[in-house]
């Protein structure tokens, strides 16, 4: 573990940038986001989760994946360094490792060997993921229902803790140990400093609020589906996308082709489950036309569905879609509802 | 509070009515949620104050129809926003003023969880209270007490009507008609800066749009069965993030609201990206008062104004 | 780029203004060769994104042309037109947009001269502005 003050971060950041594309939290009007930088001054460290989603980064809303013309087909190929990543949270670095298992080189279903996401690899594979503690939760976040913890190092490459004047840097996987190795401007933690990360790692655990029992939460909610209990928690949902586009593991997406004249472009966007006519299909026909049975979809999409095909909940507690909701669906409630329900299909 | 709680328990204990939407506290500090109670035990959840924020009226036109069977009634506690798009539904026939109990509830305003994130510096709200104009907010070391006025949302603080108009009962005390002639400034002071910087503005605006929908969807005008922008064949506008695109979804949105939007705000408090989509609303709010002396649902028999004409009517925009 | 000519869209309802275009066109009246017309039963039929996916398209004017007030084929389809053109102006010139870049006029089926009229002043008006640049995709 090593430590780097902070007045010596500034040279860190301009230093990453020769190597890496740099994406770290910048707010911008109020909203933050990651976005990429050239220094350390655009940086704003006081941001825990923030507005926008770092899937952004890897997989954004708008993708072009080729245009086209009279002459034939182009990919658009990125071209430029490596990305490096400052600040994600734990909650983040495991949607990221979510969505490989979807896109990438993790990917499981239906096969390894089939096609992985290229537009995804070009861009994951080869990052470098600093991922930062998080000494004060909000009142949001979730992450220890699922694994998760405030001070959670799995999947990142270098676990950063902010310990007040300086960063503490904890090398995680086999390329962060060899960036730290080659890194100048740091010294070795001391065991004071140690000390204080582990007094911070307790004190943000202890502001968690404590997780419900969630044992055979996948196998309730399909005990559930066909119960009432939907109607009176879908109620106030109007289905809008807020929830899927601020969320770090929803990964939907619609393909359009937009052209004029002879030559286009086709773009991949996000799309959300919520939406009407996610499922209409070619006849008209939606067989989830009610907005109850959208709802339902989500929840179990990512508490039931993915679980079974991937072994983890397609959700890491971040709570963006709890800020997010213009209505207040507090996902939270809705898991807590439907384990404690005692109604027909309930076990 | 006290006094909503109890007529509730009497509307449905004597079944005058089936249900009653309101709000109830929710996980979040800032903004209350919508709940729908169908006991006269549940009234007790019922809360109202100036983090109810959304417009219940939009639950007429959803799904939740459904909730409600054919020709029981429904109750709903409205500010006085609320109440003008439930007239605006009563005068497009989407909902039967028999089939309705409006409450009205003593709105002060709703909060901007925006305004207040930047007075917080992006420092979470964990306590909200209230008392004499005057909100405090509790963090985990902050306490900060301001003028409720600082953090209402744009709408509330031009707002003129806070009561609702067309209503059954009313709680608590009415203030009438508030005269506000200094409501349209922000529309005004836009309008001064030249066109090249007003054009720029509205690129950075809506550059930050997600296209969620969260607005067209919290909006009790916007209740089409399929949005112009899921049409496609023809496609009218990209999906993707392109900024004419989004542009012109917005724009569009608010042409088709023309008349029918009652500036309750809705759409800029759920927007979660924080842009300022008032001020379309209430240019067109604005033009509407002045072209056609017509503001939305202040009379429940009124046709919405896009709906009507009168013969002779200032074109001075129009050639000959 | 001084030979540039705009590309005007000119939306005619079918009665009266494209009747009129053709008393134009019959009358051998000169005008610039700058519209593209496409005809609608009625001014009433248009709506407000057939204009704004025109501009997003490149085109660098939009005239929109009715009946006379009074005189609508469908009786009080122009006066629905006239009110949604009411609010659409003042809307894309508080957003920034050129107001002469989106027109609206009048003209009967016996006004061949006056569109041939009509037509020059959007071309002129629109030649001043220049090419299009703001909601034009792609740009």
């Amino acid at each position: 573990m090593v430590r780097l003050d902070k007045d010596r971060f500034g040279d860190f950041i301009g230093s990453l940038t020769g190597d890496y594309e740099v994406y770290a939290t910048v707010t911008v009007d109020g909203k933050s986001s990651f976005r990429e930088i050239e220094s350390a001054d655009e940086i704003d460290s006081s941001c825990l989760v923030t507005d926008r989603t770092p899937k952004e980064i890897f997989f954004p809303h708008s993708e072009v994946l080729f245009e086209f013309d009279e002459d034939g087909v182009r990919e658009v190929k990125r071209k430029g360094k490596p990305i490096a990543v400052w600040g994600l949270r734990g909650c983040d670095v495991k949607s990221l490792a979510l969505l490989d298992k979807v896109f990438g080189s993790a990917r499981q279903m239906p096969d390894n060997e089939m096609f992985q996401d290229p537009y995804w690899k070009e861009k994951y594979d080869g990052s470098l993921i600093f991922s930062i503690a998080c000494n004060e939760p909000r009142s949001t976040c979730f992450c220890n229902w699922f694994g998760g913890g405030p001070h959670r190092k799995e999947g990142s490459d270098v676990f950063v803790v902010d310990i007040g004047d300086a960063y503490l840097m904890e090398p995680v996987s086999e390329k962060g140990r060899a960036f730290v190795d080659k890194m100048t401007g740091t010294e070795e933690a001391s065991a004071s400093d140690k000390k204080k990360a582990e007094e911070l790692a307790s004190t943000a655990k202890g502001m968690m609020q404590e997780a419900p029992p969630l044992e055979g939460l996948k196998e309730t909610l399909k005990g559930v589906f066909d119960d009432e209990i939907w109607e009176e928690m879908s109620a106030k949902c109007v289905n809008c996308g807020a929830c899927a586009f601020v969320c770090s593991t929803c990964h939907c997406f619609d393909v359009q082709d937009e052209g004029k004249g002879g030559k286009g472009k086709r773009i991949r966007i996000w799309d959300s489950c919520m939406f009407p006519i996610f499922t209409r299909e070619a006849s008209g026909h939606n067989p989830r036309h009610l907005s109850k049975d959208r709802f339902r979809q989500r929840v179990m999409h990512k508490y039931s569905y993915f679980a079974d095909n991937y072994g983890e909940m397609l959700c890491t507690g971040c709570g963006r879609c709890v800020v997010a909701c213009p209505v207040g669906v507090d996902i939270r409630e809705v898991i807590k509802d439907v384990m404690s329900y005692q109604g027909k299909g309930a076990r | 509070m006290k006094e909503l709680r109890e007529k509730v328990k009497e509307l449905l204990a004597g079944k005058q009515v089936e249900m009653v939407i309101g709000w109830e506290k929710s996980s979040r500090s800032l903004q209350a949620t919508p709940v729908f109670i169908d006991s006269p035990e549940g009234a007790d959840r019922l809360i109202f104050d100036s983090t109810c924020g959304n417009n219940p009226a939009v639950y007429f036109t959803k799904d939740s129809r459904r909730l409600v069977k054919d020709g029981k009634k429904v109750g709903v506690v409205a500010k006085g926003c609320d109440a003008r798009s439930l007239a605006l539904y009563m005068a497009e026939r989407q909902v039967k003023r028999d089939n309705i109990v409006i409450i009205g509830a003593p709105c002060r305003g709703v909060i901007d969880a925006n305004k207040v994130a930047a007075l917080t510096e992006g420092r979470e709200v964990l306590d909200l209270s209230e008392e004499d104009g005057k909100v405090t907010l509790k963090g985990r070391d902050f306490d900060l007490t301001v003028d409720t006025n600082e953090i209402l949302s744009s709408s509330c603080l031009a707002c003129t009507y806070p009561d609702a108009r067309e209503c059954d009962i009313f709680i608590g005390e009415a203030r009438g008609e508030v005269p506000n002639e200094e409501r349209y400034t922000t529309i005004d002071d836009f309008e001064k800066l030249p066109a090249e910087e007003r054009w720029e503005k509205m690129k950075d605006i809506y550059s930050r749009c997600i296209r969620c929908y969260a607005c067209r969807n919290v909006c009790p005008s916007c209740y089409c069965n399929e949005c112009f922008v899921d049409q496609n064949d023809p496609q009218w506008i990209g999906k993707s993030h392109e900024i004419t695109d989004t542009m012109i979804f917005h724009i569009i949105r608010n042409l088709h609201v023309a008349g029918r939007c009652v500036e309750c705000g809705a759409c800029e408090r759920a927007c979660p990206m924080g842009l300022d989509l008032l001020l379309l609303n209430r240019k067109i709010a604005r033009e509407m008062e002045e072209r056609f002396g017509y503001v939305t649902g202040v009379d429940a028999g009124t046709k919405p104004a896009m709906a009507d004409f009168r013969e002779d009517e200032k074109q001075d925009f129009i050639m000959g | 780029m001084k030979d540039w000519q705009p590309k005007i869209l000119a939306i005619l309802c079918t009665w009266c203004s494209y009747a009129g275009a053709d008393l134009a066109g019959v009358s051998r009246i000169q005008y610039p060769p700058t519209i593209r017309v496409v005809r609608v039963p009625c001014s009433g039929r248009v709506d407000p994104l057939f204009i704004m996916k025109s501009l997003q398209s490149g085109f660098d004017g939009v005239l929109v042309s009715g009946c006379h007030p009074g005189d609508c084929h469908y009786l009080s389809g122009n006066y629905v037109a006239r009110r949604r053109f009411a609010m659409l102006k003042p809307l894309l010139e508080f957003m920034g947009i050129e107001p002469d870049r989106v027109q609206f006029s009048w003209i009967s089926a016996g006004e061949g001269e006056r569109f041939a009229q009509v037509m020059t002043k959007v071309t002129n008006d629109v030649k001043k502005l220049g090419p299009a640049k703001r909601l034009v995709k792609g740009a």
